[in-house]
């Protein structure tokens, strides 16, 4: 490994916030998709929850992956040779596919989103509604969720195919983490919106508590391991900020503590908080962690 | 025909010709932040000193696209002791992880075998940056682009041979075809182990699919700061892609087993509609 | 030695390393600090600043009492035949064995020298040729000295050889130990190695730059390599010789036209108004006679050519060809001398054409001080260099020392030509001349210095034109005719500038009846039938339109035809020593230049008969000897120059033919080198009672205070020197970013040891000083420097590089703040490699 590998100088404001948000997105749509899928009616409101957040999140990342371009006018080169006009995709780099798989994404998301207003009855007048709602939403939803997949994934792929010391120690583990994280954040976004839309009897929670607490814990397990597996090159994440964020931010309050506290919910009978309150305080901290998460191994990949 | 240099570091005497010969052809700015008017001393002062020996450039990057490393190595009581000298650059890998990592399609491998970045396509995206396992490209903020040596490539395209090979007074830095560099590069290999340089190596065969920019070294690459394991990122993708499909599995197969389970308190729900 | 070769002449560098990578050449490297010259040798041998001699006598003593040298019969026949080796000298010669440390002849003040008693012993003068002096020459020719009387056993103790075993007999490898602080193994790995690479196959050279002339005893230390060098067989033979790495592009070329205030182009003496110089015929005489013996012989043809091209027609027999006209020097007015006379005020005005004195002067302060006493001053640059800006912003100005409304200096600023700007030559070391077109038109108002020189000298003339002052004479009858032909204008915009061409043809020499180039100096004529500028050039014009100047055509070895070397393209002076005594190549693989007993020698007996032998070199080399004088030919003992010398008399500028072990002329302190220390030195010399060179030039003038011998203030040996990324003052880099950027700030190069005992860390900043001045710079601290252990005691040594100036892209202190004015006896170099110091964390004044 080679400590002379230059840092891209990757902002966190805009990229780990690309990452973060991307990722809520994409454990949205995914957590939606897959319990409809797997859970059927009874998690449709989750679902339909998930596709409510999905859309409108991807939309607000374009703009940070561009702001963090050097020439961002020319960020439709993502998509197309700036030669020939021509589509363009390489195959081997991860930001490549991934720009298409985010389009593809929001191609699908966009068409959830527009299923669940037509589905509640709020595009009644579109001429287009009564056509749309015959289409089948889990032939694009299987398909969107394969994307989301991607793009909360790649994100990981992105860091770990490089040659920064940190991320090639971390590898391979980065972007199975992210895809955790995804789920966690995805969910506890969920948990969020429908608590504000007092959905908080839904039939479907129970669950969608359990996954919510299997991706936590897939979460935890990785992100340990991904410090055991760097080794020495870890030293960037035991050290300063770096190390507050991702064990205080991401570990304790993103995964150890709403896993606790889920416990603690469910065991204490009587807690002076309300189950549901804790919950959504829970949920705050998972997304705090999310964010964490992202930035913390975005950082240290970038310390010198 | 692929071309590219031998740098021949056992004759390399650290004038750093190179670096300015390389600045001067490609019009480089130099680094506009090495001189910074001090108030104080009511001067410009230099904020490049790095004190470490005789090397003020520190690193390669948009605007030094060549470096002259100095190790200086001696015993406490300098009964063993050797300074020595290698001018770095691009490697023009042959699996070169700058390109395969460039979404956009703007670093190109041209006929000659150079690695190429398109000025009018690259978008400044920095994902090359890291990509490189020799740590060569940066950001220019002037540009918002990345750039690093093209291996002269107006010159080369030209007839011309590089502006540092041209510049390099010792011949230490000579550009020519890889069959033909190479062939020199073992001849002059064979004639120092024959004068007792046992250690003397040969960088850049096989490293990263073969650099077109190679190196004959007196010592071990470490010591000259050059990876002895290259990998070249992208080579590491698809392990990186099956972990995180496995994660996505894991969290399908999290999803089948939470969302199916049955067993959840009657009062909470209707039965399930299909 | 004493040079830095790979950083100050890094592209002559490429063949030692040619040598060494290709051929295996041993390369050594004697400094104090580990350079990148150091790095790429095989063995670096540190030694304390101004410690040469020690060194190289030690080599000496080595050498002579070595069994290879006692029994190879080379190095005996070589220095027998070509060396003063066997020559007897003055009984009343008295050495530094004898009178610790000072020769014979010391005047009763100290001050001077004369070298009556270093003479050598000779035989009766032969009866003059001549009868009646009709010319200069037959002056000469009754004059002639006896020869040297010699012993070729090398037995009398009156040899040189036995005077200079004995004075170099207490330079051991311990005194090199105690003395430099150079371990003794490594001493002798140099040695030894110098030793077993000289023979009659193998030759070593000796190179050197300012690290050995930048000293009070500087000539001295070259002295002692050629000494060696002559011992070993290395002189005159190809891979041999003593090697002198010049500074500035061409300033090989500017001593041979003389910008040296005490010589005339090629080497001629000035007119002295301090020597007995009255007319051209007392100046020939002075000058002349006691070199009468050797090729100088010829000094009346070169001197009476020389004032020829300068006067033309007015120059003739009857007015001593204008020789009173020509301008008399009246003292020293090299630099040091001048500045410390402009400090005086007795300098009105300064020419300042290629030159930085505020920066690249030692004692800077009082030079620039010494600027500010003028009363006009003209620069003529690139850039505004620290001197051009000295009135308005030097640190002087800045301090409130002065203000630049006191100053009077009226300061001219002229925009010079960059060198692609111009047409002209270069003479680099090796003394070849080569060269080089115009590319492009200088731009604006930028001109050329010999535009500038031709335009001040015309416009002058003009002004004088009318003048019926005889003082005028020169400048009214100085020949001035170097306007171009309109051909030679035609592509530039600039159409008066002098035609190189004209310049050059006059350099090398004409037929003043019809204006012909003279193809050698063999053509010269002491009757004013020709003219000749520098008669060492003659021959680079061998006839109109051809310039040997412009001749590219190299070859694997000699290369003749690729420039022209002065002398008649002679590339290795001397060369006649490269055969033996009898004229046999010394070896098959050392072959240059021989005698061949058959070749056809074009000449004819009173008979008619062809007569066979003449010199060859098969290389296409100059010879530098008369082509069919055979090697068994005794020298007329009444003859003048050439015909003094014998046929194995291959030294032919020495008057005696010989290479001078002895120097029983020429120099001013002393025959032998003998080890001084440095005028400022932290220790006492260990071999002799007198401490620095007795008559080195010093001036005990305000504002230029000495340390004292070993002076606890300042303890430190300081040194300083250049690198790659910098050209001298800086003008020339430090403005240009490319290369500011690459060393951006003056350091200071300290070993760890000093460090940790000034509390010093890497890359803060330092004070050094001196009693002459202060100066901040960045440490770096590096192995590369070496504490030395002298004499039982640790003597620290600092280097610093000089580059630094207020102007420009990159800034930094003047190191010449901190330098002494004091010189070198014989040159007038100042001593700016060893001098003494004080070091201190943190910034001037105490800053942090
Ligand atoms: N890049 C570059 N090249 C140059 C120049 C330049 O400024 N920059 N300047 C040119 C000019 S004008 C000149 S004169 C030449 C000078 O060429 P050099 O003489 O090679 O240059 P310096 O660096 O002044 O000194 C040479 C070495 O002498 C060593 N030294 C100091 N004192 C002693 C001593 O007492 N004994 C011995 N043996 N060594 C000693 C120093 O450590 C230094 O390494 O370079 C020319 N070439
Ligand atoms: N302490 C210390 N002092 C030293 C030395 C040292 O080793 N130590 N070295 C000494 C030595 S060896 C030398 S040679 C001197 C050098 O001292 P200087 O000769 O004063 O130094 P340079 O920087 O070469 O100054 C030359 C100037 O000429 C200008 N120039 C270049 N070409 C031309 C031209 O064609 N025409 C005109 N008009 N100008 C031109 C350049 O821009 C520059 O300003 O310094 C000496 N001073
Ligand atoms: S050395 Fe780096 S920048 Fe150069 S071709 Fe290889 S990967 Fe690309
Ligand atoms: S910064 Fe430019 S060259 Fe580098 S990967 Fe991005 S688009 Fe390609
Ligand atoms: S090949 Fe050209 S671009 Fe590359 S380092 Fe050399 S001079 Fe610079
Ligand atoms: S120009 Fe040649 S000798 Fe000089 S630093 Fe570069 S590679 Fe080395
Ligand atoms: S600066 Fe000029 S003279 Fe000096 S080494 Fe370089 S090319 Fe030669
Ligand atoms: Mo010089």
């Amino acid at each position: 490994m080679n400590p002379e590998v230059h840092i891209p100088g990757w902002e966190w404001y805009y990229v780990a916030m690309y990452f973060f948000i991307a990722g809520i997105s994409a454990g949205a749509y995914f957590i939606g998709t897959l319990a409809e899928l797997f859970g059927g009616e009874r998690h449709r409101e989750i679902s339909r929850t998930g596709f409510y957040i999905a859309f409108p999140l991807i939309l607000l990342t374009p703009p940070l992956l561009i702001a963090d371009l050097g020439r961002p006018e020319r960020f439709w080169h993502l998509l197309f040779y700036a030669k020939s006009g021509i589509p363009y995709m390489n195959f081997q780099s991860p930001l490549s596919v991934g720009s298409w798989a985010l389009l593809l994404f929001g191609a699908m998301a966009f068409l959830s989103f527009l299923d669940n207003l037509v589905s509640e009855g709020k595009l009644q007048s579109a001429p287009f509604a009564k056509a749309y709602s015959r289409i089948p939403r889990k032939w694009y939803a299987v398909v969107g969720s394969i994307a989301g997949f991607f793009v909360a994934g790649y994100t990981g792929v992105i860091l770990n195919v490089t040659a920064r010391p940190f991320w090639v120690a971390t590898d391979p583990l980065v972007g199975a983490l992210f895809i955790a994280s995804a789920a966690s954040t995805g969910a506890a976004a969920i948990y969020l919106v429908m608590s504000w839309r007092k959905k908080l009897t839904d039939p479907g929670l129970p669950g969608f508590d359990r996954f919510d607490r299997l991706s936590k814990v897939l979460e935890l397990v990785l992100a340990v391991a991904l410090v055991l597996i760097a080794g020495k090159w870890a030293a960037p994440l035991l050290r300063g900020l770096n190390a507050v964020m991702f064990w205080g931010g991401a570990v304790v309050l993103g995964t150890l503590f709403p896993l606790a506290a889920g416990w603690y919910a469910t065991r204490a009978v009587e807690g002076r908080m309300p189950p549901e309150r804790l919950a959504t305080v829970m949920a705050v901290l998972v997304l705090f962690g999310g964010a964490l998460l992202r930035i913390s191994l975005l950082q240290a990949g970038q310390v010198q | 025909m692929p071309k590219g240099m031998f740098v021949d570091t056992s004759i390399c005497t650290g004038c750093k010709a190179c670096q300015v010969a390389c600045k001067e052809w490609n019009a480089l700015p130099h680094e506009p932040g090495h001189f910074r008017f001090d108030p104080v001393e009511k001067r410009p002062v230099a904020v490049n000193f790095t004190g470490d020996s005789y090397d003020n450039t520190g690193a390669l990057g948009a605007t030094d696209w060549r470096r002259v490393r100095f190790i200086e190595q001696f015993s406490e009581d300098r009964s063993r002791g050797r300074w020595l000298f290698s001018s770095d650059s691009c490697k023009h890998c042959n699996d070169a992880g700058c390109l395969n990592a460039c979404p956009t399609g703007a670093i190109v491998r041209t006929g000659l075998g150079n690695v190429f970045i398109r000025q009018d396509v690259c978008i400044g995206c920095k994902y090359c940056i890291p990509s490189c396992p020799y740590g060569v490209i940066s950001l220019s903020i002037a540009t918002g682009t990345v750039h690093k040596c093209t291996l002269c490539n107006d010159r080369i395209h030209n007839g011309l041979g590089t502006a540092c090979a041209k510049v390099c007074p010792t011949g230490s830095i000579s550009f020519g075809e890889i069959a033909e560099l190479r062939k020199a590069a073992d001849t002059r290999l064979a004639q120092l182990k024959g004068l007792g340089y046992g250690e003397a190596n040969i960088y850049g065969y096989k490293e990263a699919g073969g650099l077109n920019v190679f190196y004959l070294f007196l010592d071990r690459p470490q010591v000259y700061g050059q990876t002895e394991s290259v990998v070249v990122p992208q080579r590491r993708l698809p392990v990186s892609s099956a972990v995180a499909i496995a994660g996505a599995l894991a969290l399908g197969g999290a999803a089948l087993v939470s969302f199916r389970e049955r067993g959840s308190r009657p009062e909470d729900g209707e039965e399930v509609k299909t | 030695m004493g040079s830095n070769m790979a950083e100050c002449h890094p592209v002559a560098f490429r063949w030692p390393l040619k040598a060494k990578t290709e051929h295996g050449a041993v390369l050594m490297h004697v400094d104090p600090r580990f350079t990148r010259t150091s790095a790429l040798c095989d063995i670096h041998a540190p030694i304390r600043a101004g410690t040469d001699i020690v060194f190289l006598g030690a080599i000496i003593n080595h050498v002579i009492h070595s069994e290879r040298w006692n029994t190879d019969p080379f190095f005996r026949e070589y220095v027998v035949n070509y060396t003063n080796a066997a020559t007897l000298i003055a009984a009343d010669f008295k050495d530094t064995e004898d009178l610790d440390g000072l020769y014979s002849g010391l005047s009763p003040d100290g001050k001077a020298y004369s070298n009556a008693t270093w003479a050598y012993q000779r035989e009766k003068p032969p009866a003059p040729a001549a009868q009646e002096a009709k010319t200069f020459t037959d002056l000469l020719l009754q004059r002639i000295p006896g020869r040297p009387k010699t012993d070729p056993t090398l037995r009398n103790p009156r040899t040189v050889f036995r005077i200079l075993e004995r004075h170099y007999s207490r330079y051991t490898p311990e005194t090199v130990e105690k003395i430099c602080g150079c371990p003794k193994e490594k001493f002798l790995q140099v040695a030894e190695s110098l030793l077993n690479n000289s023979g009659s196959d193998r030759t070593s050279n000796i190179t050197y730059a300012v690290g050995w002339t930048q000293h009070t005893v500087g000539v001295q230390i070259i002295r002692t390599a050629a000494i060696l060098q002559s011992l070993l067989g290395n002189i005159g033979r190809p891979g041999g010789g003593v090697l002198a790495l010049r500074g500035h592009a061409t300033i090989q070329g500017s001593t041979d036209i003389a910008t040296l205030y005490h010589s005339l182009p090629g080497y001629l003496n000035m007119p002295d108004a301090r020597k007995a110089h009255e007319s051209l015929k007392d100046f020939i005489l002075t000058e002349a006679v006691p070199l009468s013996t050797s090729f100088w012989g010829n000094y009346p043809k070169y001197a009476v050519s020389y004032f020829k091209a300068q006067f033309g027609d007015a120059a003739t027999r009857e007015n001593d060809y204008g020789y009173d006209y020509h301008p008399k020097i009246t003292g020293d007015h090299s630099h040091m001398p001048m500045f410390i006379d402009m400090a005086a005020g007795k300098i009105k005005g300064l020419l300042l054409m290629g030159q930085n004195p505020a920066v690249g002067g030692q004692n800077a302060r009082l030079q620039r001080k010494a600027l500010a006493k003028l009363d006009w001053m003209v620069v003529r640059d690139f850039f505004e260099t620290e001197t051009a800006a000295f009135w308005r912003n030097s640190p002087e100005i800045r301090s409130g020392e002065l203000k630049a409304s006191g100053i009077k200096t009226e300061v001219f600023f002229l925009p010079a030509a960059v060198v692609a700007e111009m047409e002209g030559t270069f003479t680099n070391t090796q003394r070849l001349i080569q060269a080089h077109d115009k590319a492009v038109d200088p731009p604006g108002d930028a001109r050329s210095d010999a535009w500038f020189s031709f335009l001040l000298g015309k416009r002058l003339k003009e002004l004088y034109k009318d003048s019926t002052h005889d003082r005028d004479w020169a400048i009214r009858n100085l020949l001035w005719n170097y306007e171009p032909d309109a051909a030679e204008a035609a592509e530039w915009r600039i159409k008066d500038e002098p035609s190189a061409y004209k310049l050059l043809k006059e350099i090398n020499g004409y037929t003043w009846e019809d204006r012909k180039p003279l193809p050698s100096f063999a053509n010269l004529k002491e009757d004013g039938s020709t003219a000749c500028g520098a008669w060492i050039y003659t021959g680079v014009i061998p006839e109109e339109g051809k310039n040997r100047a412009k001749s590219r055509k190299g070859d694997d070895w000699m290369s003749p035809n690729w420039g022209f070397a002065w002398p008649a393209n002679r590339h290795i002076m001397y060369n006649r020593a490269s055969a033996d005594p009898s004229g046999k190549p010394w070896s098959e693989k050392k072959k240059l230049v021989y005698w061949d007993p058959a070749a056809d020698s074009g000449t004819k007996d009173p008979a008619g008969k062809p007569v066979p032998g003449k010199w060859v070199a098969p290389s296409g080399e100059g010879i530098d000897f008369q082509p069919t004088k055979a090697p068994g030919f005794r020298g007329k003992d009444n003859g003048l120059g050439f015909d003094w010398l014998s046929g194995n008399d291959a030294f032919i500028m020495r008057s005696d033919g010989k290479a001078w072990l002895f120097a029983p002329a020429g120099l001013v302190d002393g025959p032998l080198p003998a080890h001084y220390e440095p005028y400022e030195s932290p220790v006492k010399n260990l071999l002799y009672r007198q401490q620095s060179n007795p008559v080195a030039k010093v001036w005990k003038v305000e504002g230029n205070p000495y340390h004292k011998v070993a002076d606890p203030s300042y303890p430190i040996v300081i040194s300083t020197y250049r690198l790659t990324e910098h050209h001298l003052t800086g003008a020339m880099s430090r403005w240009l970013p490319w290369l500011a950027e690459l060393m951006p700030e003056l350091f200071c190069e300290i070993s760890p040891e000093l460090a940790a005992e000034r509390k010093i860390m890497n890359g803060e900043y330092v004070t050094i000083r001196t009693a002459r001045g202060e100066v901040e710079a960045r440490a770096l601290v590096t192995r590369r420097m070496q504490p030395f252990l002298i004499d039982g005691k640790t003597v620290h040594e600092i280097g610093l590089p000089w580059h630094w100036g207020w102007q420009g892209t990159a800034q930094g202190d003047v190191v010449n703040n901190l330098t002494p004015l004091v010189g070198d006896p014989n040159v007038s170099i100042h001593e700016g490699k060893a001098f003494t110091c004080d070091l201190r964390a943190g910034k001037k004044g105490g800053r942090a």
